[in-house]
C-alpha cells in the first residue's frame, strides 16, 4: 500500500492517465461505439489547454504564490495578432504572435518582480490591460486566419495531427529545459524558497522573469494555433481554455506552493480535461448537470492526486 | 535541586521505542523525571532528543514502552494528557503567531474557550502579560501590545519562553535550545528563572548544545546517543571534556590553532565607513587565506554586515556606494536552515549542487555523471548519515542538513565564504568536522568569514571583530581571541553619534497604517466624482451609489476571510451566482426551501475548509473546482435568467433613514461587525492566528480545522449577503452574470490593506476599498471614457496603488532588504 503511494507520488501523471482511461470507457459506453478517432480528436483539441497549462506550470513552479491569470487574454490577443500579420506572411505571423506573448510575459513579470505586486494581482491587472488592447485590435485588425496556416494546423502526418505533433515537440523541449538545464534547476530552487535561492547566488528576479516569458511564448503559440483552428479570433477565444488549463496544471502534479513540476503529468492532465468535455458533450446532458459532474470529478481527482504531494510550508 | 533518594518520580518513561519505518529513532530509552529537578539533556544531532520530547508532550505515540504518571502506567497517553498533567515545551522553532500582539499570543493559551466572553478580557490579558514578562525577565522592555513580528529575535524567544511558563499547573517544563538567540545577560536571567521554578517543584528538562550552560543550570545530565541512553551523571561531577566524550565526540577539545598558514596580505573584502540603520561606521578587511570571526551579542548588526558584504557580489572589485568592496566570488552558508538554507523538496545531491550548476554543466544540459560525482565526493568527505545522495534532505537530522549547506558553499569554489552561525543546533561531533573543513578551506587560500553566536567557536579564527550596537568595538588576533576578551568587548560602550530612537510622529504612523491607502484612494475618487457630478452628493445620489456597491462590499469581505486564512477563493464569482439563483428562484418561491438552501450553501463552504485542511489540497485548486459545482447547481435550478427578488428583501434595502442613507449604514455595520469579530473578539484572535502560524494555534489548544471552517463559514455568510444584495440590484436571477466578482473582490481585498500571504484582515479598509472600486467605474462612465479603456484603467490603478504601497512599506522594513 505504501509502495503504491510512493509510486503515485513520484509519478504525478498516473492519476490523469487513469482519468483518461475512465473517461474513455465512459465515452465508449455513452456513444455505444468503440472508436480510436476519439483519442486522436481529443489529442488535437487538447493542445490549447495543454500549452496554457504548461505555461501556467512554469509560472506556478517559480513559487511565492505565482500564478498567471492573464493567460486567456494573451491567447486571444496573440490570435488576433497572428491573424492580422499572417495576411502578409505566415511565418512572420507566428513570430509576431510569440513576440507579443513574450512582451505580455515581460510586462507582468517586471511589475511583479520590481514593484513587488503579488503575481495574482499583477496578472489580474495586466489581464485587464491586455483585454483593452484586444478590444482595440479587434476593431482594426483581421480576425480571419490565413488559409495556408489553417491547412497546416489541420494537416496530419501518419494520422497524427500537426498541432499534436508540434505540442509533443514543445513538451519534450520543455522537459529538457526544466529537468536537464541549469535554468530548470534554478527555477525549482527559486520555487522552493526564494531567500535560500538568493543566498546561493541565484538571480531570483531573472529566473522569475524568464518563467513568465516562457509562459508568454507558450500562450502566443497557443493563440496562433487556436486562431487558425477555430476559424478566426474572437474576443472570448481564450475564456474556454482558462479553467481546463489551470485544472490540468494542478491535477498533473504542479505544486501550488512552487518548486515542483511535471511536464508529462500536466500534458496528460490537459488531455484528460478534453476527454472530460468530449464525454459530457457525447452524453448530451443538461449544461448544468455537465458543469456539476465536471466539478465533482475535478474535486475528486484533486483529492486523490494532489493531497500530500502539495504539503504546505 | 536534586531528587531525593526515595522520592516518587512525577513522570517516568519506561523503555521507550520509537520506530519510523526501518529507522529506529529511539530504542529502550528510560528517563525518570522528578519534581523540582533540572535535567540537562544532551546528545549529538539525530540522537533522538526531539523525538523523545515529542513523545513526552504526547505529539508522538511510542512504538513500544509506557509512560507512568506518579508511578501509575498511563493508558492512551496523548497531547491532551500531557497538557492535563502540566507539561509545557518552549520550542526551538518559535511557535508564536507573529501577526498577533504579544499579549494575544499569551491569551491564546489561557483565555477560556467558552462561548460567552468576559468583557474587558483584553485589558486583563495585557496586564497579565506585562506582569509576567516583568516577573521573569525584568527590564526586558517588551511592549505587549506590539505584534510579535516587530520584536527582535531575542525578544521573541523571551516571549516564547514566557508563554510556556504560563501553563496552569506547570509541572514539567521543556526548554529546547532556549538560549540560541539570547545574549548572555538574558541567558543568565533565564537560568535564574529555571532555578526559581525548580524551587517551586517544577521539573525542567533543559536541552542545549552549550555544555558550559548545561553545567550551570542542570542538577543531573542525561546523555542520549543513537536513540539510546548513554549514561547519566550528576552535574557537579562532570567536566566538559568528559561530556564531550560521553556524547561521542572522540576528539579532544579544539586542536590548538594551526599557526602555520600565515594569511597573506592580499585583501579580499574591504568596508570603509559602512553605515546603515543597524551599522555604525564599520571598517574592516578580510585577507586571503584567513578565518575571520565576527562576534558580539546577538542583534548587534552582524547579520546586516554579512548581508552587506554578500550583496557586494554584484560588483566584484568595485567599491559600492555604501562603502563595501569584495575582490572575488562569494558564497553564503546560512545557519537558519529552514528559512534560508535547505531546499526541502530536493535530495542531498541537488541541495549540494544548488550553487554550482555551472560546474556540472556540459554545453547546454547538465551532465548527470558530473552531478553524481561531485555530490558523492562531498557525501563521502563529510560522512553523511543517510542512505545516499538520493535521500531527501528533510529526512536528515539538522546537523547533517547543515553539512550539505556547508558543502554547497565550499563546492561553489568561491574565494570568500560567509558562514552565518553555521553550527546553530549542531552537535559537537559535526562541529568538529566543520572546523576541520574550514581549516582545510583556509589552507586552500580561501577566506572565511565566520559569524557565530557561540563565543567559544570564535576561538578557531585567526582574527576576529567584536561588534556592539552596530559598531566594531574590538579587533582580536591569534591568542587574544578568548571567550573572556570577546565578552568584554561585547559589552563595551559605543560612543553613539546616532540620535536616540525618535518616537514615531502621528503623521508617519498614519502613513504606514494599512487603512491609509484605501481611504486616500476613496477620497481622491470621491472628490473627482463629486466634481464631475455634484448630484452624487445628494441623499438619493449617495444612496444609489452605495447601494450598487453593497454586493461588492460583501463579496470582498467574504474573500477577506478566506485570504485571512492564507487561501484564496477563485470561485466566488460563481458562488455569488448560485446564491443569486437560490434567492431569486427558491427564496422567492418558497422561503423555507430557500433558507434551507442558503444554510446548506454555507455548510458547503465550511466543508471546503475541511477538505482543504484534511486532504492538504491547495485552496486555489479546490475553489476553482468547486466553482463548477456552484455553476452546475445554479444552471440546473435556473437554466435561463429569470426569477425576481423577494419583496421583503427589496423593501428592507429600500428603508429610508434620516440624514444618512440606509446602504451607508449597512456598509458601516458590515465593516464594523467584521472588525469587531476579528480584532476584538476572542475567537477572532484564533481566526487571524491560523493565517500566520497554524501550529502555534494548535499547540495553544485550539482546533485548526474548526478555525479554518469558521473563516470559510464567515466567507459563506458574506457571500450569501452579497448574493442577496446582488439579487436586489438586478431584481432577478442569472447564474452567469456575477463572474466578475471573483477578480474584483480579490483586487478590493488587496487594496483594502490585506496580504495575500494571510494573517491580516482589515474589514474597514476592505469596505472603503470596495466603495472606491465602484466609484472608479462610475467615474469612468461619467467622464465618457470609452468603455474599451475602462478595464485597462482599473488595471492600471490597481498596479499603481500596490506599487505605492510597496514603496511606503519598503521604508518601514528596509532592514529586510
Amino acid at each position: 500500500m505504501n509502495k503504491i503511494k510512493e509510486i503515485t507520488q513520484k509519478n504525478a501523471f498516473i492519476w490523469p492517465i487513469l482519468g483518461c482511461i475512465v473517461l474513455y470507457i465512459a465515452i465508449t459506453i455513452v456513444t455505444g461505439s468503440f472508436s480510436l478517432a476519439v483519442i486522436s480528436s481529443c489529442a488535437k483539441l487538447c493542445v490549447f489547454a495543454m500549452l496554457l497549462a504548461l505555461g501556467q506550470m512554469i509560472v506556478v513552479t517559480s513559487g511565492d504564490g505565482a500564478i498567471d491569470l492573464s493567460q486567456k487574454y494573451i491567447l486571444t490577443l496573440t490570435a488576433y495578432v497572428s491573424c492580422t500579420v499572417m495576411e502578409k506572411n505566415i511565418v512572420l505571423g507566428l513570430i509576431a504572435a510569440i513576440a507579443v506573448g513574450v512582451v505580455c510575459g515581460l510586462i507582468s513579470s517586471v511589475i511583479n518582480v520590481y514593484l513587488r505586486v503579488p503575481a495574482m494581482i499583477t496578472t489580474l491587472a495586466t489581464g485587464y490591460l491586455f483585454y483593452t488592447v484586444i478590444l482595440l485590435v479587434s476593431s482594426r485588425g483581421s480576425s480571419i486566419p490565413a488559409g495556408g496556416f489553417v491547412k497546416f494546423v489541420n494537416a496530419s502526418v501518419l494520422g497524427i495531427n500537426m498541432m499534436t505533433l508540434l505540442c509533443i515537440l514543445v513538451a519534450v523541449l520543455l522537459w529538457f529545459v526544466l529537468y536537464r538545464t541549469k535554468y530548470g534547476h534554478q527555477l525549482h530552487a527559486v520555487g522552493q524558497k526564494r531567500e535560500a535561492a538568493r543566498l546561493v547566488g541565484i538571480n531570483v528576479n531573472k529566473i522569475v522573469i524568464v518563467a513568465f516569458v516562457i509562459d508568454g511564448i507558450l500562450c502566443g503559440l497557443a493563440g496562433a494555433l487556436c486562431g487558425a483552428y477555430c476559424g478566426g479570433a474572437n474576443q472570448d477565444l481564450g475564456t474556454t481554455y482558462f479553467l481546463p488549463s489551470i485544472a490540468a496544471a494542478f491535477v498533473g502534479g504542479t505544486n501550488a506552493a512552487g518548486g515542483k513540476s511535471s511536464v508529462v503529468g500536466v500534458s496528460i492532465g490537459a488531455l484528460m480535461m478534453t476527454f472530460m468535455s468530449t464525454f459530457l458533450n457525447a452524453a448530451k446532458l443538461d449544461i448544468g448537470v455537465q458543469r456539476l459532474i465536471q466539478g465533482v470529478f475535478l474535486v475528486f481527482l484533486l483529492v486523490v492526486a494532489v493531497s500530500d504531494a502539495g504539503k504546505k510550508k | 535541586m536534586e531528587h531525593k533518594e526515595n522520592q516518587q518520580s512525577y513522570l517516568q518513561l519506561k523503555s521507550i521505542d520509537k520506530f519510523f519505518g526501518i529507522t529506529k529513532a529511539l530504542q529502550g530509552v528510560n528517563l525518570d523525571i522528578y519534581g523540582g529537578e533540572v535535567i540537562g539533556l544532551i546528545g549529538p544531532n539525530g540522537a533522538g532528543k526531539s523525538t523523545l520530547m515529542k513523545i513526552l508532550t504526547g505529539v508522538l505515540q511510542p512504538t513500544n514502552g509506557v509512560l507512568a504518571i506518579e508511578g501509575k502506567d498511563a493508558e492512551h497517553y496523548n497531547a491532551r494528557t500531557a497538557k492535563e498533567i502540566g507539561i509545557a515545551c518552549a520550542y526551538q522553532d518559535l511557535s508564536l503567531c507573529t501577526n498577533l500582539s504579544v499579549y494575544e499570543n499569551f491569551a491564546l493559551l489561557n483565555v477560556s474557550h467558552g462561548l460567552v466572553e468576559k468583557p474587558g478580557w483584553r485589558k486583563a490579558a495585557k496586564k497579565h502579560a506585562t506582569e509576567l514578562l516583568e516577573q521573569y525577565f525584568p527590564g526586558s522592555g517588551i511592549d505587549v501590545s506590539r505584534t510579535v513580528d516587530k520584536l527582535s529575535l531575542a525578544d521573541q524567544q523571551i516571549v516564547e519562553i514566557c508563554k510556556t511558563l504560563m501553563t496552569d499547573n506547570l509541572k514539567i517544563l521543556i526548554l529546547d535550545e532556549p538560549t540560541s538567540a539570547l545574549s548572555s545577560d538574558k541567558a543568565h536571567q533565564l537560568h535564574e528563572v529555571v532555578a526559581k521554578l525548580s524551587k517551586k517543584g517544577v521539573a525542567v528538562i533543559y536541552i542545549s548544545h552549550k555544555l558550559d550552560e548545561i553545567g550551570i543550570v542542570a542538577d543531573r545530565i542525561a546523555v542520549l546517543r543513537n536513540g539510546q541512553n548513554h549514561g547519566e551523571i550528576s552535574a557537579s561531577a562532570v567536566d566538559q571534556d568528559g561530556l564531550v566524550e560521553m556524547m561521542g565526540g572522540g576528539k579532544k577539545k579544539q586542536a590548538a590553532r594551526q599557526e602555520s598558514g600565515k594569511a597573506s596580505e592580499e585583501i579580499m573584502v574591504e568596508t570603509k565607513n559602512l553605515t546603515s540603520k543597524e551599522l555604525d561606521c564599520v571598517d574592516l578587511v578580510v585577507k586571503k587565506g584567513e578565518i575571520l570571526g565576527i562576534s558580539g551579542l546577538a542583534g548587534s548588526g552582524q547579520q546586516e554586515l554579512l548581508q552587506a558584504i554578500y550583496s557586494a557580489r554584484k560588483h566584484i572589485g568595485v567599491m559600492g556606494r555604501n562603502g563595501v568592496r569584495v575582490n572575488s566570488t562569494i558564497s553564503y552558508v546560512s545557519g537558519d536552515r529552514t528559512k534560508e538554507g535547505v531546499f526541502p523538496l530536493w535530495d542531498i545531491r541537488n541541495n549540494i549542487l544548488a550553487a554550482n550548476f555551472d560546474r556540472v554543466r556540459g554545453k547546454v544540459l547538465l551532465d548527470r555523471k558530473k552531478c553524481d560525482e561531485s555530490a558523492n565526493y562531498w557525501y563521502d568527505k563529510l560522512k553523511f548519515r543517510a542512505e545516499g545522495i538520493g535521500s531527501n534532505i528533510m529526512s536528515l537530522s539538522g546537523g547533517n542538513q547543515q553539512k550539505a549547506l556547508i558543502a554547497r558553499g565550499i563546492a561553489s569554489e568561491a574565494d570568500i565564504i560567509i558562514l552565518n552561525d553555521p553550527t546553530a543546533g549542531v552537535d559537537i561531533g559535526t562541529k568538529q568536522d566543520i572546523y576541520a573543513l574550514l581549516e582545510e578551506v583556509k589552507q586552500m587560500g580561501k577566506s572565511v568569514i565566520l559569524y557565530s553566536t557561540e563565543d567559544a567557536e570564535i576561538e578557531i579564527c585567526d582574527r576576529a571583530y567584536i561588534m556592539h550596537e552596530g559598531a566594531i568595538t574590538a579587533e582580536l588576533t591569534g591568542a587574544d581571541i578568548t571567550v573572556s576578551n570577546i565578552v568584554t568587548a561585547s559589552f563595551k560602550k559605543v560612543e553613539k553619534k546616532k540620535a536616540e530612537d525618535k518616537k514615531k510622529s502621528i503623521i508617519s504612523q498614519m502613513v504606514s497604517s494599512r487603512l491609509m491607502l484605501p481611504i486616500l484612494t476613496l477620497l481622491v475618487i470621491f472628490i473627482a466624482n463629486a466634481v464631475n457630478n455634484p448630484n452624487m452628493l445628494s441623499y438619493v445620489g449617495l444612496r444609489m451609489k452605495i447601494s450598487s456597491t453593497l454586493p461588492l462590499i460583501f463579496a470582498a469581505l467574504g474573500q477577506m476571510f478566506i485570504i485571512l486564512s492564507g487561501d484564496c477563493d477563485m470561485g466566488n464569482g460563481y458562488s455569488i451566482g448560485l446564491v443569486n439563483v437560490l434567492v431569486g428562484i427558491l427564496l422567492t418561491g418558497n422561503p423555507l426551501v430557500g433558507l434551507g438552501g442558503l444554510v446548506i450553501f454555507i455548510a458547503a463552504y465550511m466543508g471546503m475548509a475541511a477538505l482543504i485542511h484534511l486532504r492538504n489540497i491547495p485552496a486555489i485548486v479546490v475553489t476553482l473546482g468547486a466553482q463548477f459545482v456552484w455553476y452546475g447547481i445554479a444552471l440546473i435550478l435556473c437554466p435561463t435568467p429569470g426569477g425576481s427578488c423577494p419583496q421583503w428583501l427589496s423593501d428592507f434595502l429600500r428603508i429610508r433613514t434620516p440624514v444618512i442613507p440606509f446602504p451607508i449604514i449597512l456598509a458601516a455595520v458590515a465593516g464594523t461587525a467584521c472588525w469587531y469579530l476579528l480584532a476584538r473578539s476572542r475567537y477572532g484572535m484564533v481566526m487571524r492566528g491560523i493565517g500566520n502560524n497554524p501550529t502555534s494555534v494548535e499547540r495553544s489548544g485550539w482546533s485548526y480545522l474548526r478555525a479554518k471552517a469558521a473563516n470559510y463559514g464567515m466567507a459563506g455568510l458574506m457571500i450569501v449577503f452579497a448574493g442577496m444584495a446582488y439579487t436586489s440590484t438586478c431584481n432577478g436571477a442569472d447564474a452567469n452574470s456575477s463572474v466578475n466578482f471573483c477578480m474584483m473582490s480579490i483586487a478590493t481585498v488587496i487594496l483594502g490593506g490585506c496580504e495575500m500571504a494571510g494573517g491580516v484582515g482589515e474589514p474597514i479598509g476592505v469596505v472603503v476599498a470596495a466603495i472606491a472600486m465602484n466609484l472608479i467605474n462610475s467615474l469612468l462612465t461619467a467622464m465618457k471614457v470609452d468603455s474599451n479603456y475602462q478595464t485597462a484603467i482599473i488595471g492600471l490603478i490597481l498596479i499603481a496603488v500596490l506599487a505605492f504601497k510597496f514603496l511606503i512599506h519598503r521604508k518601514g522594513t528596509a532592514k529586510n532588504e
